[in-house]
């Protein structure tokens, strides 16, 4: 967290020079307009941390873990695909839920559909992506990865046996 | 549509914390209010560099740069860029959705930023070592092989399937439909 935001700040601070010698008057302008965005969404932003920090607390790592750990098969990729939707927090939060499913039992194919659900199917993203970008974006997006994570499984049954 | 998205999310929120509730009563509510509380403290500073930085990507980088290299006619090379910048990327989704949106407001096609936050999802380079970490070389390994075409997959089918839907998202975005002047092109 600390070094995504020294490098974001980093960022920052390069574009602003930039901007500085392209013109004086727009580092400050595009500040300006950076904060502008974030304060007529900050409703929104905060209803979106409110959704993520509830889901972490309704779905309980065990009841994930009890749908994965003992499936086989092809239908495995799917429930795993959809499972890691499910999966609240970041990857500190999520890696660890994840190994300790594999570890439990649950097949390649299915841990790898697991983390690629988890990666682009993310409920707790969804918040985030509706309140920022908006619905049509969502919409649009979803449409384009909706076969991703189980396609992910699909390849390593196929490639990795 | 600002607002009802937020009541949206409010009220989904409120579903889940009953669900919370009947499954752990109020303690596990409050542990859910606690854990949002904590992160949006933990993240508060990075929120706003992201948004700053999203706000000088704005008013820096060119309509017609953004269009000439990612916009509806930079076909591979626009997919491959958007690609790159999601992995290179750091940070939450309250700080590349920003981006995307200052991209998208830019010019960028749908087909790129749609590359961009799936490269995000599944390219990251940040979180390769933590991934490495807690899940082990081989596991690692095989997820990247089998997802590695996945953002460019995902962004040339959005071009595909959506080509004429650019113009339709750009105007849906949430901080466009409050000011009463979009300042976009005629």
């Amino acid at each position: 967290m600390i070094l995504a935001t020294a490098i974001l700040v980093g960022l920052a601070a390069v574009m602003a020079i930039v901007a500085y010698r392209q013109d004086p008057a727009r580092p400050a302008a595009g500040a300006l307009a950076g904060l502008r965005l974030l304060w007529t969404m900050l409703p929104m932003l905060i209803a979106a941390f409110f959704v993520a920090g509830m889901l972490a607390v309704a779905l309980p790592p065990q009841l994930v873990h009890r749908w994965l750990a003992s499936t086989s098969g092809l239908l495995d990729v799917v429930i795993g695909s959809a499972a890691g939707a499910l999966i609240p927090g970041g990857p500190y939060v999520s890696f660890p839920i994840i190994a300790a499913i594999h570890q439990a039992g649950a097949s390649l194919a299915a841990t790898v559909a697991l983390i690629t659900g988890w990666a682009v199917w993310n409920v707790g993203l969804l918040s985030f992506e509706l309140a920022i970008v908006g619905p049509r974006f969502t919409l649009i997006r979803v449409a384009a990865t909706l076969v991703l994570p189980p396609a992910a499984g699909l390849l390593v049954h196929a490639i990795f046996g | 549509m600002q607002r009802g998205m937020t009541i949206g999310l409010f009220a989904a929120g409120v579903v889940l914390a009953v669900v919370a509730y009947l499954e752990g009563g109020w303690a596990r509510v409050l542990a859910g209010l606690s854990g949002t509380g904590h992160l949006l403290i933990a993240v508060a500073v990075l929120i706003v560099a992201a948004f700053v930085l999203a706000g000088l990507i704005q008013v820096m980088i060119s309509k017609e740069a953004v269009t000439r290299w990612l916009g509806e006619g930079s076909g591979w090379r626009g997919l491959l860029i958007g690609g790159l910048a999601g992995a290179l990327v750091p940070g939450g989704p309250y700080v590349y959705y920003p981006i995307a949106v200052a991209f998208l407001k830019s010019g960028a096609s749908i087909g790129t930023i749609i590359t961009f936050v799936v490269a995000k999802n599944l390219w990251t380079l940040s979180r390769l070592p933590i991934e490495v970490a807690l899940l082990g070389l081989h596991l690692t390994w095989v997820r990247y092989v089998v997802t590695l075409l996945f953002p460019l997959v995902a962004g040339a089918l959005a071009e595909v399937l959506f080509r004429g839907a650019s113009r339709w998202v750009r105007d849906g975005l949430p901080g466009e439909s409050d000011e009463a002047h979009g300042g976009g092109p005629a």
